[in-house]
């Protein structure tokens, strides 16, 4: 089974980069993610959507990771780093032509900075959407059903543009 | 077919995910709704901006290190089950993993000395086989809190014989450890302190500082093992055998003290 997992290890490196912001914590990230993934093999059903199986298990090693963050005095915390989904500035109204060229002048890093102000949940849809994975494997990774993973996407995208006004140069 | 509607299928009709008759009621709709036609085109640009990311890829060094501690394990090996749903390729990964490390006919106690020296070389191939440089025991210690879900119990913090130099995380088995680097001239060597729960420990064979320990040599490392109470200790390095036992007598005495 985890044979098969390695075959997953570059699209499981991506979403945790996009959620680490570095690719020294996303291997950590990964590698977190396996050592889960071998610890409850046993609870995986062959036959089931193993892809989906460890991207749910990457998140939630992320959160649990983040929430310890939060809380070691040492690296961070509260006072050092806002969190993912911190509120952006206020911006200005922009006719739907301006929205538009400011869209197609960003690059890959200003997404990437965007991306990173976005919820968890919020990177993680638009993401996965990116990657491939239908709503219901999606769904499985999120833990919602499977009606709520469009509504999600949506508002995500929506959310990401917006956010991508600030980036645009 | 209002605004919300049509918005929330933009994406499916430009991946023309629709069937035709939803289809047509969403281009009917678009037809008189210059609001929904700029939402469609700003997503369509936010779908071509996407594709502006890199594709980035784990590394080489993040699947062998993968493959080698995931997949080729001894454990799934010897689990005729999972081996089966793990497929030929991990069958001949492991197969080649075993003999590679003459693992063959050994029992899971030989496999705990076996991953101490795989475990030994990754920190030292690792790119910062210290995260934390050693101002002493204290400054170290206190840096992994927050990384383990355990407090590595370890006083002795280095002296001119074995000077600490830092320490890092690192996976011992299948469990996050403390790593830490000691040096003995140019040897390097590394204390593993991790949680001792559900492992395959060796019958001890001699004491070290009090500890009940046992030593092995693979592939011209050293490597000696004790736990206490809930934490297990690997020491492991090529330095002497001698001088690797007066370094784990001084961890083990005054640790546990």
């Amino acid at each position: 089974m985890l044979a098969e997992a390695l075959a997953h290890a570059d699209s499981l490196f991506r979403l945790a980069y996009h959620f680490t912001g570095t690719e020294a914590d996303a291997e950590d990230l990964v590698q977190d993610t396996f050592a889960r993934a071998f610890g409850a093999a046993s609870q995986f059903t062959v036959g089931t959507n193993l892809r989906a199986w460890l991207f749910r298990i990457l998140r939630n090693a992320y959160i649990d990771s983040y929430r310890r963050e939060l809380v070691n005095p040492v690296r961070g915390g509260l006072d050092d780093e806002a969190p993912p989904d911190a509120s952006p500035p206020a911006r200005e109204l922009l006719r739907d032509d301006e929205e538009l060229e400011r869209l197609r002048s960003v690059v890959a890093e200003d997404i990437e900075a965007a991306l990173m102000t976005l919820t968890v949940d919020a990177r993680t849809v638009v993401l996965l959407d990116l990657e491939g994975l239908t709503e219901t494997e999606i769904s499985t990774v999120l833990g919602c059903a499977v009606g709520t993973v469009k509504s999600r996407l949506t508002r995500a995208r929506a959310l990401l543009r917006e956010r991508l006004r600030d980036y645009a140069r | 077919m209002d605004c919300n509607e049509a918005s929330a299928k933009l994406l499916d009709r430009r991946r023309n995910k629709l069937d035709a008759r939803v289809a047509a009621e969403l281009d009917a709709h678009l037809e008189t709704c210059e609001a929904c036609r700029a939402e469609d085109a700003k997503d369509a640009a936010l779908t071509a901006a996407l594709d502006k990311l890199p594709r980035r890829r784990a590394s080489a060094a993040l699947k062998r290190s993968l493959e080698t501690r995931w997949v080729a394990r001894p454990r799934l090996a010897r689990t005729g089950g999972m081996l089966a749903a793990a497929g030929v390729g991990a069958a001949l990964a492991a197969a080649a993993f075993f003999l590679f490390f003459g693992w063959h006919g050994r029992g899971s106690s030989d496999a705990i000395f076996a991953e101490a020296v795989n475990d030994h070389l990754r920190v030292l191939y690792a790119e910062h086989p210290v995260e934390v440089q050693s101002g002493g025991v204290h400054q170290v210690k206190p840096w992994f809190a927050g990384r383990l879900d355990f407090a590595p119990v370890l006083a002795f913090g280095g002296d001119d014989e074995f000077p600490l130099q830092g320490g890092a995380v690192a996976y011992f088995l299948d469990r996050k450890a403390a790593a830490f680097e000691f040096k003995r001239r140019l040897h390097a060597i590394t204390l593993f302190v991790f949680r001792a729960d559900g492992l395959s420990w060796p019958t001890p064979s001699r004491s070290i500082g009090g500890q009940r320990a046992s030593i092995e040599t693979q592939r011209g490392f050293h490597v000696l093992l004790w736990r206490r109470d809930d934490l297990g200790y690997a020491l492991v390095s090529d330095v002497d055998e001698r001088e690797l036992l007066t370094l784990g007598a001084k961890i083990a005495g005054e640790s546990h003290e």
